[in-house]
């Protein structure tokens, strides 16, 4: 059935946030690593890349384990697991925390990444036909669409220091943190120009948030969507209350 | 290798989907000394060409090399202190506050003499009769403004050779003039420079050889 199927964006959201929700309420590690697992699956079957969004994400990876064990550190309960000149740098509890951490990120990152298998039209329609406010619905998708532009304005800036002769990777960590404050203004500025002439644009093509719409675009909810819908929010209460009354 | 090819392709090949070849097996030996113009229409694979050579994109097949070193054993800054890079885009040089800061930033970065980056600084300011506008943000200036503001910023640098991406875009007849000028200039001090351009008059009045590229391949190439 499945196979060349298309979900309507409003289950995609409806799974998202099932799994998200349970990433979040559940605080045992294997629980979390089945939650883990099972968004992977879920990802799969929405045809997510898992390895080009494992590569899209490598260097957010990074921050994600060195924010957990600045958590395991700061988090002294427990048995202590290592000293470092008398102090307690690492306890159970810190390790638990900071996996607990890195989990929880992944499961939100890789649901997350089920809604980027629809497109920004399709979100905003799913959020309009659930009652959302089309100026609402609209900024939501346009947050979404500026999202990759900041990152590239990022970049640019990155290859442009580099190609001037500055081996970024290659300076004192003081001085690089400097260039990367240096450069935040001039970027966030530069988005902020880019909506500007985007908002320009859209309002000359003689677009507005009118009160009355009609769109081209309708969604239609297929019985597939509706059972996976019933399927997630059931099994979402399911496991959270086995976690809460275990 | 003639010790004056500076940079060279191998059976270079890109593409962004499969297929699809964006440069199509180009080999090609470029001398330092040399004004090369590189021609071709919308989509030919010109801009492509340039950040391969720039490093910034990886071929998916085939070398680049620079002074003899494969570009994969460099990184962008050690290619950014041989060949300086103007992007397509201007903007997309810009990443300070100021038009004054984004000269002089790199000098000062690299730990040089104030005074030597202030004398600099104000001499490309003349040069590019950007004075008026030392204390303007680079985004908030015009597109000529911006295009002389990217160049003077790689001028900056002092590199070896120069490689520029559609350089007189938004400049006038006047502007275009005095960058004219100013590479017959950095030319005859020995900076080589290939030219990627749409303005035949502009190569014209430059250029050594001239090369035309149609769908990531070489159809034409020649020295005067």
């Amino acid at each position: 059935m499945i196979k060349g199927f298309k979900f309507d964006p409003r289950t995609k959201l409806t799974v998202v946030l099932c799994i998200s929700t349970l990433g979040i309420i559940i605080n045992d590690i294997f629980s979390l690593i089945f939650i883990l697992v099972l968004t992977f699956l879920i990802a799969k079957f929405f045809h997510v890349n898992i390895k080009r969004s494992f590569k899209n994400i490598k260097k957010l990876l990074y921050l994600i384990f060195i924010i957990a064990i600045i958590q395991s550190i700061f988090s002294t309960e427990g048995k202590a697991l290592l000293f470092i000149g008398g102090f307690k740098v690492l306890s159970t509890s810190g390790l638990g925390k900071g996996i607990q951490f890195i989990l929880r990120m992944m499961i939100i990152i890789f649901s997350a990444a089920i809604i980027g298998t629809s497109n920004s039209r399709e979100i905003i329609q799913g959020f309009v036909q659930w009652g959302l406010p089309y100026d609402i619905a609209f900024m939501v998708a346009l947050g979404i669409r500026f999202l990759p532009i900041l990152t590239e304005e990022v970049k640019d800036s990155l290859i442009a220091i580099q190609l001037r002769g500055i081996e970024i990777n290659n300076i004192p960590i003081k001085k690089r943190i400097s260039i990367y404050s240096y450069i935040f203004t001039p970027i966030l500025a530069g988005t902020i120009l880019k909506a500007e002439k985007l908002s320009i644009a859209i309002e000359m093509r003689g677009f507005r948030a009118y009160y009355n719409r009609t769109s081209y675009l309708v969604l239609k909810m297929s019985k597939w969507d509706y059972l996976i819908i019933f399927i997630s929010i059931i099994l979402t209460a399911y496991i959270a209350i086995i976690n809460f009354t275990r | 290798m003639n010790s004056l090819n500076f940079i060279e392709l191998r059976n270079l090949y890109f593409e962004y989907k499969e297929e699809n070849p964006i440069i199509n097996n180009i080999n090609l030996k470029i001398k330092k000394d040399e004004v090369t113009a590189i021609l071709g229409p919308n989509g030919s694979g010109k801009t492509t060409l340039g950040k391969l050579i720039m490093g910034i994109l990886r071929p998916t097949d085939g070398q680049v090399y620079i002074s003899n070193k494969d570009i994969l054993n460099m990184t962008l800054a050690q290619i950014g202190s041989k060949i300086g890079y103007l992007f397509q885009n201007p903007e997309k040089h810009f990443f300070s506050n100021t038009v004054e800061e984004e000269l002089g930033f790199v000098l000062r970065l690299k730990g040089l003499n104030e005074d030597y980056v202030e004398n600099q600084v104000e001499e490309l300011l003349k040069l590019f009769q950007l004075e008026y506008l030392k204390k303007s943000s680079p985004l908030l200036i015009s597109q000529g403004e911006k295009q002389r503001l990217a160049i003077a910023a790689i001028l900056i640098n002092d590199p070896e050779y120069l490689l520029l991406d559609e350089p007189t875009t938004g400049l006038d007849m006047e502007r275009k003039d005095i960058l004219i000028k100013v590479l017959k200039e950095l030319n005859k001090k020995g900076i080589g420079m290939t030219i990627i351009s749409h303005d035949h008059f502009f190569v014209e009045e430059l250029f050594h050889r001239v090369i035309n590229i149609h769908r990531g391949e070489i159809i034409y190439d020649q020295r005067i």
